[in-house]
């Protein structure tokens, strides 16, 4: 019902853009951001001509005992978070199919809503959810078309901070259209659960 | 046409909108002959042929483009009337807004009754 387009996004553009980050090393890839770590990373010598261009400036001399203070270990990763098992969906009738889809969610997942809505932003099932937050759906999941048009990139799933609360959301494609969850609680789910949630997903509107 | 296949569509549908469901007609658009059914009106049906055909030649005439799939109207009393084009074959559903979701409508019943009523057409 929506056009899907987003003027701002040319795919070519936005490859072109990847291709210069990533396209030096192949195979490792390159962040433009310093990854955040609690030790100061060593830095690179500064040239002695660049330094002899500043006289005046002399570096202060380092504290003592400096050298002394041991390099801190790297923070230890989150544990993974428990998988819940897949949903056991029996009845042929999507109405019961959605609402126990939407029953497993809410019990699997420390959330505060929950809702499974179509493409276009209209509701199929919701607990919890108000329509003008389902309706979100439409608006993003058309703006996420261009962005997909990226060779390599999904965009199946993601979190959006709706500014009192974050809603993550998986999307999956069947024969007769798109179908989108959305789980809102405090945080974004962890990328394994939301692929728990999408294999739900899957399962629960296939042949819908 | 196989209008075994077009009841056990009715019947799908009627079990996908339960009492949402308060009628449906599937006919043939040039005879007005009603093929299937649940609480059958044939004063909808000729109403609804002429209203299609009214509304396609008016959006043929004026340049627009056809219509396609299917068109809604919204109606006193909390009613929703879905027109659903199959060709020669229309198909009318009287819904209950408050007891059908919108949703459900138009993403599942909608899409099932025109892949059921495209099967029955070509079955002999």
């Amino acid at each position: 019902m929506t056009a899907r387009s987003v003027s701002w996004t040319d795919p070519r553009e936005l490859r072109a853009l990847l291709d210069r980050v990533t396209g030096d090393k192949p195979g490792q890839r390159q962040t433009a951001v310093r990854p955040m770590s609690t030790h100061t990373p060593a830095r690179a010598p500064f040239p002695r001509e660049a330094r002899n261009a500043f006289p005046h400036v002399t570096a202060p001399a380092p504290a003592a005992g400096a050298a002394a203070i041991p390099a801190q270990p790297a923070p230890a990763k989150p544990a993974a978070p428990a998988l819940a098992a897949l949903p056991v969906i029996e009845s042929d009738n999507p109405s019961d199919r959605l609402d126990a889809l939407l029953l497993w969610t809410m019990d699997n997942h420390r959330c505060s809503g929950a809702f499974i809505a179509d493409d276009n932003g209209l509701t199929l099932a919701a607990h919890g959810v108000s329509d003008a937050h389902v309706s979100i759906v439409g608006p993003l999941l058309s703006s996420l078309h261009g962005i997909r048009t990226v060779p390599g990139i999904d965009a199946t799933s993601g979190a959006l901070w709706l500014g009192a609360q974050m809603m993550s959301w998986v999307e999956v494609k069947t024969e007769s259209g798109g179908f989108c969850m959305g789980i809102l609680a405090d945080e974004a789910l962890h990328p394994r659960v939301l692929d728990r949630a999408k294999e739900a997903l899957q399962l629960t509107v296939r042949g819908l | 046409m196989d209008t075994k296949i077009l009841e056990q569509a009715v019947q799908d549908l009627r079990s996908i909108l339960r009492d949402g469901l308060i009628a449906t007609d599937i006919w043939d658009r040039s005879a007005g002959l009603s093929l299937a059914g649940f609480n059958q009106q044939p004063v909808a049906v000729a109403l609804f042929t002429r209203i299609t055909d009214e509304l396609d030649t008016s959006l043929r005439d004026s340049n627009f483009p056809p219509l396609a799939r299917y068109y809604l109207l919204d109606m006193e009393g909390n009613h929703t009337v879905v027109l659903i084009n199959h060709g020669n074959l229309l198909q009318g559903m009287l819904v209950d807004n408050k007891r059908a979701n919108l949703g459900i409508l138009i993403s599942v019943a909608i899409p099932r009754m025109i892949e059921a009523v495209s099967r029955a057409k070509a079955a002999r």
